[in-house]
């Protein structure tokens, strides 16, 4: 008697699933996928912090060093800023020839926006940002940044 | 043969359905491998200004150089004092800082100088790097401060 190939294979299936015994099945051990994960999981949970994006304001330093060449054309507006305690919390900001005194950075730009509607200024109209040595970074930039809110297109760091 | 002593056919195995939590695992795990900025040497942190109303912009820069200048006793910025670095390179004066810029700008003539500095450092330390800057003949200088607004005092 000569055997098919096919009731061949089928004899060595059925012996393969009495050897397994009756009821068992295939499965894929999941739990070294499950354990890398969670480890996974774990480092970026642990390592993220996030952080306030920062961005630049960009500033034209002159080619000569910083020493003028010439006189200002126009008169400038000057802005003096101060700091009132040896915290640094508190400033004051006071501009030369203006009995106006902008509490804020927020006034201070509102300032600078008006004082280009003023005849002989406009946008072009320089401003002198000078901090005193003790001021804190933060009130120099925010003080810059609000000349460039102000859309004030000639701003320069002087030194007192 | 009793009621008692019968086995069902079919005993329903128990266990967890493990899928719903891989999935919401894998999803996470998808979000902070996207969202993870790894933090870079030559940004050194720090406590960086924070404009009201922030017109600071995100571009991305080339030819440039990153100036730090951070506090040496953050926990007592008053009494502090500052260093430097040139990218990830620490500097110990204004001298050594202008000869690491005056190579850069032999090595590039569009050389700009981003120039990041602790909040809380007073002006007098940072106005003696910007004179640095402008002797090394830059044209351009960037101030780093936050982004947008709404960040808390």
């Amino acid at each position: 008697m000569t055997r098919s190939p096919n009731s061949s294979g089928s004899a060595a299936a059925a012996r393969r699933r009495a050897r397994r015994g009756p009821g068992s099945r295939m499965v894929l051990n999941l739990a070294p996928m499950i354990d890398v994960t969670f480890l996974l999981l774990i480092f970026f949970l642990v390592t993220t912090t996030f952080k306030p994006a920062e961005g630049i304001l960009t500033s034209r330093l002159p080619k000569d060093a910083g020493v003028p060449s010439a006189a200002l054309p126009i008169s400038p507006v000057v802005v003096r800023v101060s700091q009132l305690d040896p915290a640094g919390q508190e400033y004051r900001i006071n501009i030369d020839n203006y009995t106006r005194r902008p509490a804020t950075f927020d006034e201070l730009a509102g300032f600078l926006l008006d004082i280009q509607t003023n005849p002989g200024f406009d946008a072009r109209t320089p401003v002198v940002i000078l901090p005193a040595t003790d001021v804190r970074w933060d009130h120099v930039v925010n003080c810059w940044n609000a000349a460039v809110r102000a859309r004030c297109e000639n701003i320069v760091f002087a030194s007192q | 043969m009793s009621m008692a002593t019968r086995q069902p056919r079919f005993r329903p195995a128990a266990g967890f359905n493990m899928t719903p939590m891989i999935d919401v695992v894998f999803l996470l795990i998808c979000f902070f491998m996207l969202v993870s900025q790894f933090a870079s040497a030559e940004h050194m942190a720090m406590d960086l200004p924070r404009p009201d109303n922030s017109q600071a912009v995100k571009v991305k820069l080339t030819d440039r150089v990153i100036v730090n200048c951070v506090l040496t006793t953050p926990a007592s910025p008053a009494t502090s004092g500052v260093y430097y670095s040139v990218g990830p390179l620490r500097v110990d004066s204004l001298e050594a800082l202008s000869a690491r810029l005056a190579a850069a700008k032999a090595a590039t003539a569009r050389l700009q100088v981003v120039l990041r500095a602790d909040r809380r450092v007073p002006y007098r330390f940072v106005r003696g790097v910007m004179d640095v800057i402008a002797e090394n003949r830059v044209e351009l200088m960037h101030l780093v401060a936050h982004v947008g607004e709404g960040v808390p005092r």
